[in-house]
């Protein structure tokens, strides 16, 4: 089982982020969770959603969606790359273990508003 | 206070750059509950400074759907009462985490200053270098200088600094729910604006059940009408003006969302990009983000084409101004072409008409949209005040509170007993939604 994101239905509303923070810190932050909505290119308008799993991050762009492996992603993040510049922290997260403690399944794809998550 | 909030209120003096904190009092929320009413207090209580407070709702940045909005609340320069505007997009939310829960700004500074708000600390910081800029650039130059692109503002623009009328608090680089003129206010009290980051935890009394709860409302809302709904488009749709919609669509680009709010209502358009591209642009400006209704309809009021309407839109934003407000005052002057109307910005003056009782932002729409209509009755104003008051008082986006009927202000106050361990009872929301409108 993993999950899937279609980034083109995501509207960015940080639901799934917070709703992992949940899962890591048993109250409401941002700081641990595994999945993000990057947001930093607000005057673009280019958005999508990143997720930590155990070798690598899949970033969910609009045009389609991108898998690195970690290391990659680190030498990328430091060179200090806008490209990556959401990646970095990612890095020092834990991975996404879909959840399964929690009683009502992966708590991303419950609280997205859109199904922008679904699994596979 | 434990539970659903950092229980800090900040009092900040402007005219001596003195910053004083104390606890938020739990008697106070169990009478006010949260948001805009505990502000209005606050307000009072500090009238002697002309405060501008800034508040969380009581559920804002949680997981209840919508609890996306933070609100200001003044002496409104246009109302000349204690008002209050929503902040949403992602800035709602980061007030709530960086540490405070309510922001009192009295009295006025001698020079620009800004208020720094990150993490539990909060400075009140030179702005010199950024009074004169535009909204676009001083939230650039702050990002850049603190060097972290996610740092959220409130920020005035030129109208703001030279006292127009119709300036407004800007959220980052776009349009806000201020209606009332608070853009004079800041400029008023040399106060550019504030920048908020924070990384803070807010605990739930019962956290499962808190969950739970919001989870079987988000449920209902996915299988409520509102689905497939999306955009300014469809908002404008809803509120009666269906033709609207069609004008716009050829130059949007995508619909974006505030903080953990089901419905989009935010569009950005792409003037200087082609609008069906969905990578990257490589153009650092392709657009605006139209997050006021009113204002985009105020233009296409006039006679533009969409993408003259949202260039003014964009003009509006960066120096800091009433969208709504400058089209109906350009209307009123008899301008008819967007270089006229761009160009007279900083010069209009006067009062717009601002619906509804002024005590909340006619941003939201003063109708009942989608399916909410039915719930509205007989009576869509009295059934307007009452909703935009709930919403202020918990942290709820209020343009999804006028749409959305699934958002019972029985769930709202059975979750934030859940929250906070605190029983709030019919009769107690009453009394705060009586103080607040009162
Ligand atoms: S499945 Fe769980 S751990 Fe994985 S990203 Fe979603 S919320 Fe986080
Ligand atoms: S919850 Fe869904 S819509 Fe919201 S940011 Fe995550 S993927 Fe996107």
């Amino acid at each position: 089982m993993g999950i899937k994101i279609d980034a083109l239905k995501c509207t960015g509303c940080m639901a799934c982020e917070m709703a992992c923070g949940y899962h890591r810190d048993d109250g409401f932050a941002l700081l641990s969770s595994c999945i993000v909505a990057y947001r930093t290119r607000e005057k673009k308008d280019y958005f999508g959603v990143l997720l930590k799993r155990e070798e690598d991050l899949l970033i969910a762009r609009p045009e389609g969606t991108e898998i690195r492996r970690l290391g990659e992603t680190e030498e990328e993040a430091d060179s200090g790359k806008e490209q990556d510049a959401s990646a970095k922290p990612m890095l020092l997260r834990e991975a996404c273990d879909l959840c399964e403690e929690m009683e009502i399944g992966p708590m991303c794809v419950k609280f997205c508003p859109v199904n922008a998550i679904t699994e596979e | 206070m434990d539970y659903l909030s950092a229980d800090k209120v900040l009092i900040v003096d402007l005219g001596t750059s003195e910053v004083t904190e104390d606890d938020l009092s739990e008697d106070l929320v169990a009478e006010k509950i949260g948001g805009a009413a505990i502000a209005k207090q606050l307000c009072e209580e500090h009238a002697d400074g002309n405060p501008i407070v800034i508040s969380t709702g009581l559920l804002t940045g949680t997981l209840f759907p919508a609890t996306a909005a933070s609100f200001i609340t003044a002496v409104s320069p246009v109302t000349g009462k204690i008002s209050h505007c929503p902040v949403t997009l992602k800035v709602g939310l980061e007030i709530q985490y960086s540490g405070f829960d309510y922001i009192v700004l009295k009295g006025a500074s001698e020079t620009p200053v800004f208020l720094w708000v990150h993490d539990g600390i909060a400075d009140v910081t030179d702005a010199a270098d950024v009074w004169g800029k535009d909204v676009w650039d001083t939230t650039e130059s702050w990002r850049k200088t603190m060097g972290d692109d996610l740092i959220q503002t409130l920020v005035i623009g030129k109208a703001g600094e030279d006292g127009s009328d119709i300036a407004q608090v800007c959220c980052n680089y776009w349009a806000s729910g201020d209606r009332f003129g608070f853009g004079k206010l800041f400029g008023a009290k040399k106060l550019k604006g504030l920048a908020f980051r924070g990384m803070g935890l807010l605990e739930a009394a019962d956290a499962p059940e808190f969950v739970e709860l919001s989870l079987d409302v988000l449920e209902e809302i996915k299988e409520s009408g509102l689905a497939g709904t999306h955009g300014i488009g469809d908002l404008m749709a809803a509120a009666g003006h269906p033709e609207a919609k069609d004008w716009l669509a050829p130059i949007v680009h995508r619909h974006s969302a505030c903080y953990n709010t089901p419905y989009a209502t935010n569009t950005f358009v792409f003037l200087d990009a082609d609008p069906k591209q969905i990578e990257e642009t490589d153009n650092p400006e392709p657009g605006f983000l139209v997050t006021d209704m009113g204002a985009l309809l105020g233009f296409h009021k006039i006679g533009l084409s969409a993408a003259e309407a949202c260039q003014c839109l964009k003009a509006c934003a960066r120096y800091g101004i009433d969208g709504a407000a400058a089209a109906e005052l350009s209307l009123a002057a008899g301008k008819s072409t967007a270089s006229e109307i761009q160009e007279s910005l900083l010069g209009l003056s006067g009062k717009a008409t601002v619906a509804g009782a002024g005590t909340f932002s006619p941003w939201c729409p003063v109708q009942p949209l989608f399916d909410a209509a039915e719930e509205a009755g007989g009576d869509p104003s009295a059934w307007w005040e009452r909703r935009m008051a709930v919403s202020y008082i918990f942290g709820i986006h209020p343009i999804f509170a006028a749409m959305c009927p699934e958002i019972t202000e029985e769930d709202l106050l059975e979750v934030a007993g859940i929250g906070t361990e605190i029983e709030f009872a019919p009769e107690t929301l009453d009394k705060a939604i009586a103080g607040l409108t009162g």
